[in-house]
């Protein structure tokens, strides 16, 4: 009972962090544009196939496949902020009052696309992500792990590390912030809205990339991988609070585990519908979340 | 005189040569149904249709069938039963197939063989295992393919044979999973009631099945079924083995889906599938008749892989279709259905008679052969794994190879 | 005094009905052209698409209540029907009717789930309660044979009386939504789209409008789900899944959020252009995403809107 509980506990904190570097970029996201993004869970399957399909077809070091994953995320996530997204607030009148439909209808569009041309070029075949460390299983302690996921959690961390950092800390950093809390006072403050919305999708799209980059050699991508960790973020960020990036960490973490235990003890066909209520009742009781700011929108 | 005869013969012969070829005839059009993308199975239906292709261009090759090209047409109803509805539709109302082909998800072969039946249109059942599919009791549908009571009363007899006391099975939740993993449970109960059985249903759509593994790890099973299919059983396969579950020296990893000859099992489970027990319906070493082996070496320049038994099946099917047009002589459904049930047929495997009794057994072949063998080296081909049980013999326990 | 908004409002619908009753009147002549049962069956497909399209204009267009829910209800509704014909084998007569009941219950309790949220929560709220009941159909084989399936009965193995059964499905949504359009309850809706703090300060009881319209809109998606499970004698929880909102959504966009007749119009345009693309083989998808796309970012307002302004020039 109690290795068990160590081994729940241990996956649900590794899966945890792959979740939370999702989750933050799309937390980023609702801060600033308070879209749902339909497309979010794409940018991680782009991010794990250009991961897999660099290592695999030019040979190279998995570990130099990592930072081509997040360039390619990071690309992937400008683009779509500078063709797509712009209509959102760069005074688009026609779709003005309704900008929550235009988001939800090209994103989906946006995330159809994506795994679809991903399927006809590349194939619909599943690939196993070559491991960053050859080390196969090894124990620690009563716990089994790879040194994939060892590795990989590392790694998670140390990205997230360096993201609160810059955040906190440097110019770009203060300006996302900034326009995440008040865009209008932020532009008269002198800061480039639009060139800083531009920088908060290429990181998202970079974060979510890196997560789909670690977790290819867990979950074999195939196209259609995405969907999974799209719903999971969701939840995420509603839990830790929309727009809070460390709010979504900390939720990261708790989905991780808690669902890990709920679907050995609770009831494992419907562990999915387990994270869905959570998200059902934060919005009914607590719709700011842990560490969200109450809006006036909600 | 000689140059006006001959410029009139010459112009005789250039004007018969002009002349536009004898009509060509419409090719013959025969349907298939079959995953090409997710969340269905795509390897199984790229088998599927790789072994179609080879079988068809060969007989097109020969001049065709009454004079006419065979042509296959190729409907992606990704795994799921209301796209295969539609998609069986189009080909009988609307493409005018003479028969179908090719289905390979029970899920969605229950669903197709309703609108064959409604519409009189032979359906070969190509790799659909679920009983389900035969219980039916349609005429219409032509089942070639193993079914579940095979696998899981040789599954069930092995499983006693190796004198094990805790059976786990990790099953997909679809027909074809669970009706193997209950049937399989039940049949055991008969064979060795005092082996401990349960089964748990997977999502085949799930990436993560560590949830289900992990409280196996206090207490191991001494034999882990898998009743999956691809993508979601390399997944299992992969998390099976990371947490030092199996297979190892105390369980033994057994596959009941015939896995490991798909061309892309290797890349996907690496090391995992090392010491995998397997069911299997093709080994090099069972009897083939040369239809088989040509369509062997022409997989084998076409994709670089060794063939494997969907393929066979694949084309075995599509081979009745073209027998049954042949000996009706007729691209009428109904006539060449009638020809099917009754004429005289080789088929790839060597077994060809449609048994008439109802239930599982409704025109189905009964007698399929099978063998089981284990895999003891990474990238091995299924020529030289260790044959546990080769063909026509009893499965020998002493035989299997385990990990220290 | 009835000049002013209120008449131009009615004046608007009554152009939207009356184009609404035109091309109800083609689709009713269509049999006698196209008479192959594939065709018919493709133009059967997409009114269900139309009718889910305008139960979604009803609740997010014209309500702002932008649910992402309505293919869960259709599921909801068609398994309701299944669930009854298979256990009990309750004839469908009642069967169906109790589709609608159960959805317009569910869509009560979804209403009463995200009466104090807007925008973003309201969707992932809806979302949620979408995705739950997938999850959980798919997940109970005992009762639902999960993602294999349900067999249904059927109403008629005739093509044409079906098509002519969804025909009258359609007709009968539309004249349900344009009288409650036509009264106040029209504008209490936009109003409420529009303002909501301003509509509840000038007396309208916002409550009671966003109940009817969440109990309306469900059930009728509830009963497009219905037919169709006994059209097609199957239902599965592919029916509810994500992507088929997805498709809905698409084809009100297209079509054209601001009236009735857009919904149908752009069900129709989507469904069938995706059928046409399918000739295009694997490609097909890739291009019905990239014209979602470019519609949704360079023709806002969708075909209809489109027209109206086309033919409003040419009177002007």
């Amino acid at each position: 009972m109690l290795r068990l509980s160590l081994d729940l506990l241990a996956n649900g904190l590794i899966y945890g962090c792959f979740y939370a570097l999702m989750a933050v970029g799309l937390a980023m996201i609702f801060g600033v544009l308070k879209i749902v993004n339909f497309a979010h869970g794409e940018f991680f399957m782009i991010g794990a196939y250009t991961y897999v399909l660099v290592a695999l077809n030019f040979s190279v070091s998995p570990w130099l496949a990592l930072p081509c994953a997040a360039i390619g995320g990071a690309a992937l996530g400008w683009i779509v902020e500078r063709l797509l997204m712009r209509p959102l607030y760069a005074g688009y009148a026609s779709w003005g009052f309704m900008k929550d439909e235009y988001a939800v209808v090209v994103t989906f569009g946006l995330s159809l696309l994506l795994v679809n041309l991903v399927d006809k070029v590349v194939g619909p075949y599943s690939y196993k992500g070559p491991a960053l460390i050859e080390t196969s299983r090894f124990a620690l302690g009563p716990v089994m792990l790879t040194g994939q996921k060892a590795i990989a959690t590392v790694v998670a961390v140390f990205i997230m590390i360096a993201l609160a950092l810059f955040l906190k800390k440097s110019v770009w950093g203060k300006q996302i912030q900034a326009v995440a809390q008040n865009r209008l006072g932020a532009s008269l403050a002198g800061i480039d809205a639009t060139r800083t919305t531009s920088l908060i999708f290429a990181i998202s799209g970079m974060l979510a990339a890196l997560s789909g980059a670690l977790l290819a050699p867990l979950v074999n991508p195939s196209p259609d991988v995405g969907s999974f960790p799209a719903i999971k973020s969701y939840v995420i960020v509603v839990l830790g609070g929309m727009g809070s990036v460390w709010g979504a960490m900390i939720a990261a973490l708790i989905v991780g585990v808690s669902e890990a235990f709920f679907s050995v003890y609770g009831s494992y066909d419907y562990r999915d519908a387990f994270g869905l209520a959570i998200l059902v009742l934060v919005l009914l009781l607590r719709p700011q979340g842990l560490l969200g700011q109450k809006g006036r929108d909600v | 005189m000689k140059l006006r005869q001959l410029a009139t013969g010459l112009a005789c012969v250039g004007a018969t040569l002009a002349l536009p070829p004898a009509f060509a005839a419409d090719p013959i059009l025969i349907g298939a149904s079959i995953t090409q993308s997710p969340p269905g199975s795509v390897v199984q239906g790229t088998q599927v249709k790789d072994g179609m292709e080879i079988l068809k261009d060969m007989v097109n090759a020969k001049g065709g069938v009454l004079g006419r090209q065979i042509k296959v047409l190729y409907e992606d109803n990704q795994g799921i039963p209301e796209k295969g509805r539609a998609a069986t539709e189009k080909l009988i109302s609307k493409d005018k197939v003479v028969a179908l082909a090719g289905g390979h998800q029970s899920s969605v072969c229950l669903a197709e063989i309703e609108v064959a039946h409604r519409y009189k249109v032979p359906y070969v059942n190509t790799n659909c295992w679920s009983d389900d599919v035969r219980k039916r009791g349609y005429p219409e549908v032509f089942n070639t393919s193993p079914y579940n009571t095979l696998v899981s009363s040789s599954m069930a007899t092995t499983l006693a044979t190796m004198g094990v006391k805790r059976v786990v099975a990790f099953a997909e939740n679809t027909d074809y999973g669970i009706g193997q993993a209950k049937l399989t449970g039940e049949l055991l109960k008969q064979k060795a009631p005092n082996i401990e059985y349960k089964y748990e249903t997977l999502d085949r759509a799930s990436k993560d099945f560590t949830a289900a593994i992990l409280p196996l790890r206090a207490n191991p099973p001494d034999v882990i079924v898998m009743s999956m299919l691809p993508p979601a059983a390399y997944i299992v396969m992969n998390q099976v083995y990371e947490q030092g579950l199996a297979p190892s020296s105390k369980t033994i990893l057994y596959d009941g889906g015939g896995l490991a000859d798909y061309p892309d099992f290797w890349q996907n489970v690496k090391e995992g599938g090392k010491y995998l027990l397997s069911f299997a319906l093709y080994h090099p070493a069972m009897p083939q008749t040369q239809l088989a082996k040509d369509i062997a070496a022409e997989y084998k320049k076409r994709t670089g892989s060794d063939v494997n038994r969907l393929v066979l099946q694949a084309a075995d099917s599509l081979h009745l279709v073209i027998e049954g047009i042949k000996q009706a002589k007729s691209t009428e459904p109904d006539k060449v259905g009638a020809a099917m049930r009754t004429m005289k047929f080789e088929s790839l495997r060597g077994v060809s008679n449609f048994s008439t009794q109802q239930g599982y057994s409704f025109q189905q072949w009964l007698d399929i052969p099978f063998v089981n063998y284990e895999l003891t080296a990474e990238k091995q081909p299924v020529g030289q794994t260790v044959l546990i049980q080769a063909p026509g013999q009893k499965f020998d326990p002493a035989k299997i190879v385990r990990p220290k | 005094m009835k000049a002013g908004p209120a008449s131009l409002w009615r004046d608007r619908l009554a152009f939207d009905a009356r184009a609404a009753v035109l091309l109800c009147a083609v689709l009713a002549a269509l049999p006698l052209v196209i008479t192959g049962p594939y065709a018919q069956g493709i133009i059967l497909v997409s009114m269900y698409f139309a009718i889910l399209s305008l139960a979604w204009n009803a609740l997010a267009g014209y309500t702002g209540q932008f649910s992402l829910a309505p293919a869960a209800f259709a599921m909801l509704g068609g398994y309701t029907t299944a669930l009854l014909d298979f256990y009990w084998h309750v004839p469908l007569v009642l069967a169906i009717p109790a589709a609608i009941v159960s959805t317009a219950l569910l869509g009560l309790v979804l209403g009463k789930l995200v009466l104090n949220l807007s925008g973003p929560y309201l969707s992932l709220t809806t979302l949620a309660f979408a995705e739950i009941a997938r999850v959980v159909i798919g997940n109970s084989h005992e009762f639902t044979r999960g993602d294999q399936g349900m067999h249904v009965a059927t109403l008629t193995e005739s093509r044409l009386a079906y098509y002519y059964i969804f025909l009258a499905a359609l007709v009968l949504v539309l004249a349900v939504l344009y009288f409650m359009l036509r009264g106040r309850l029209g504008r209490f809706m936009t109003a409420v789209r529009d303002d909501a703090i301003g509509a509840e300060s000038r007396g309208i009881d916002v409550v009671r409008v966003k109940m009817i319209v969440f109990c309306t809109s469900c059930a009728i998606c509830g009963l497009a789900g219905s037919l169709y499970g006994t059209f097609s004698q199957l239902v599965s929880p592919e029916l509810g899944l994500l992507q088929q909102t997805g498709l809905v959504l698409a084809m009100v966009v297209i079509g054209g959020m601001g009236s009735l007749t857009g919904s149908v119009v752009g069900a129709l345009l989507v469904y069938l252009g995706s059928e046409w693309l399918r000739e295009l083989g694997n490609v097909q998808v890739i291009v019905f995403a990239l014209l979602v796309i470019l519609f949704a970012r360079w023709v806002p307002g969708g075909l209809w809107s489109a027209a109206v302004a086309r033919i409003g020039r040419k009177q002007a």
